[in-house]
């Protein structure tokens, strides 16, 4: 499967990953220009931390082979694909429970900021051949691989 | 290989799926109670009219068709017969298996409060039949007194009310949710629901029912005296396993069948899964992970489970969202209690030599996965010197060379005295 991989030594915190996601996923157009950072609806899947010697860590889902978000799903929402190897989310099924924002190990996932009911969840930019976040990232820091499953 | 699977419910059908994903060619049956398959964790939601029946499964489409698993639903195990290596079901047929596994769940219960058991018009919610049944009094029902402010508690009291019904919880603890909040936590819910019309009653018993001539409940009298009128009773004040059929067999039982980390029972090639085991919360994601790991070992391969920690719980009422994690209500002056409070942002950590034991997030929940995996697994933080609640993956972060995060392993710091 496809994976994108982060080499965090390289991660400048220019935060390009998070502008990239909201790029994407932003439902008034897929250009950058089409971005209002002022509405409140962009959000993104992915985000930067900053560790406790100040280094920069992008935190972006992995698609787990062993998805603890998947596991503790109770209506169905999230699920692997055994085909691609993704980790499928599909909001209309979701009750919005949050069991799965309290059981990703590595905090990747929250819910959405206005109606506290969807899971920002990464959906590797569906049928793009380069995630969007990759696409952004200027120390390629971030670069797409491909995994033995 | 024959395969038989008593529980066509989360445990049940992952053990299911897994078994066909490891053995191709072995029989797969499934015999049940339910004649659907549904999450019982949103059975409340069909109460509120929010979810129809369809929209309460969790499985895909034609899951049995495509799993080739023979599903023989309507039907209760009543008798195991493991010298013969058989069950027997209320119709008197009988099953016969190579491995069997237990994944019959628990049932609520009615505590031994007078005249609670005999009223008509009072209700638990654990099964589909349970939630229809309150849907439809709840048509012509205003008053709803409900016996238990834990979750499923809740959980009815929001919907119910919703529903336009006055709504009285009646709940023995200092506040309701006592087993995942804090008074400060819980009273963010405790004031919405006041808002809207709620009584709550909090550090009280029940007493008794008093029965109209048509044998339904339409008072319920609380141990300090309060008499609260009901058209309908809901009880949410805890489950029993449901294990009768293992009368006779060797299978130990302490309120809850008894397994190994293999999910393997005391009786040969019988196994067990999910709620009806002993020692642990009943939680979905558990009898998820039984559910496989049982499956694994049925199939012959040796798995045990990985993470038994049971002590998680996410909310959300009225849009406000909550995590709980581990014990957040320790009361011992060894322990340090950090909070973070901004009237409406809540967050508590309590923690002791740089371990933390229990937590809780209320309103800002993003991200809070990893305190569960660091109380789970007790990873040390004390080396980490930086804000409590800005603690994140980033301060673990390891990566492995097929893309996968790994926690860093973090000695425990020595302490200079
Ligand atoms: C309203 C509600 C809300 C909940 N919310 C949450 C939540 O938010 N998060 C969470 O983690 N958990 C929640 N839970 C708990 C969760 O639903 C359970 O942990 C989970 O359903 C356990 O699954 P199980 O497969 O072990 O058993 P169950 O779901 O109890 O299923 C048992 C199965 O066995 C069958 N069965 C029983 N006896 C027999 C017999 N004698 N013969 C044949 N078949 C039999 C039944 O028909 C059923 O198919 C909630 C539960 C309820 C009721």
């Amino acid at each position: 499967m496809r994976r994108i991989m982060i080499d965090r030594y390289k991660c400048e915190a220019c935060l390009g990953c998070v502008l990239g996601c909201m790029v994407e996923h932003n439902k008034k157009g897929k250009s950058i220009y089409d971005l209002d950072l002022e509405d409140m609806a962009n959000e993104s899947r992915n985000h930067v931390e900053v560790d406790y010697e100040n280094r920069p860590a992008p935190i972006i889902c992995r698609h787990c082979e062993d998805p603890e978000c998947v596991t503790t799903c109770m209506s169905g929402a999230m699920t692997k694909n055994e085909e691609t190897g993704l980790v499928e989310y599909d909001k209309d099924k979701c009750a919005s429970c949050f069991m799965c924002v309290m059981s990703c190990p590595y905090g990747v996932l929250k819910a959405d900021r206005i109606n506290n009911e969807v899971i920002m969840k990464c959906d590797m930019c569906s049928n793009r051949e380069v995630p969007r976040c990759v696409e952004f990232c200027p120390t390629r820091a971030l670069y797409m691989v491909e995994v033995a499953r | 290989m024959k395969y038989l699977i008593l529980g066509a419910s989360v445990a049940g059908i992952n053990a299911a799926k897994t078994l066909r994903k490891l053995d191709k060619d072995g029989s797969i049956t499934i015999i049940s109670i339910d004649d659907k398959v549904y999450s019982r964790c949103m059975l409340h939601l069909y109460i509120g009219k929010k979810r129809s029946i369809d929209r309460l499964s969790f499985v895909e489409e034609y899951f049995f068709e495509k799993n080739n698993i023979n599903w023989i639903k309507g039907r209760r195990a009543t008798k195991i017969e493991p010298e013969k290596k058989r069950v027997v079901l209320d119709d008197g047929s009988f099953h016969e298996y190579d491995k069997l596994l237990i994944a019959t769940g628990s049932s609520a219960v009615v505590p031994p409060v007078e005249n609670l058991r005999e009223g008509k018009n009072v209700f638990t919610l654990r099964n589909l039949e349970d939630a229809i049944a309150i849907d439809k009094l709840a048509d012509g029902s205003e008053r709803a007194v409900i016996i238990g402010g834990g979750l499923i508690g809740i959980d009815v009291a929001v919907e119910l009310m919703d529903r336009g019904l006055k709504v009285d919880i009646v709940e023995m603890g200092p506040n309701i949710l006592p087993m995942q909040l804090d008074k400060r936590s819980a009273n963010v819910y405790e004031r919405e629901l006041k808002k809207r019309g709620a009584g709550i009653f909090t550090n009280v018993l029940a007493q008794k029912g008093v029965l109209d001539s048509n044998g339904n409940i339409v008072e319920v009298v609380l141990k300090d005296g309060t008499s609260l009128s009901a058209d309908m009773v809901i009880v949410a004040a805890g489950v029993r396993a449901n294990a009768d059929f293992i009368e006779g067999t060797n299978i130990k039982f302490d309120r809850g069948i008894v397994v190994n980390e293999r999910c393997e029972t005391d009786e040969e090639d019988i196994y067990a899964a999910g709620d009806v085991c002993a020692n642990k919360p009943g939680i979905w994601p558990l009898a998820v992970e039984e559910g496989i790991t049982a499956a694994y070992n049925m199939a012959g391969l040796e798995e045990k489970i990985e993470n038994s920690f049971g002590f998680k719980n996410s909310m959300s009422f009225y849009g406000i969202p909550t995590i709980s994690i581990g014990n957040p209500n320790i009361d011992d002056e060894d322990y340090q209690i950090d909070i973070y409070d901004d009237g409406k942002v809540y967050k508590k950590v309590v923690h002791k030599d740089g371990i933390i034991y229990g937590a809780i997030f209320q309103r800002d929940i993003s991200y809070a996965g990893v305190f569960t995996k660091i109380i789970a697994e007790k990873i040390p933080i004390d080396t980490i010197d930086k804000n409590i609640f800005k603690i994140g993956y980033g301060d673990f972060f390891n990566i492995n060379s097929k893309g996968e995060f790994e926690f860093t392993k973090r000695e425990y710091g020595l302490k200079i005295i």
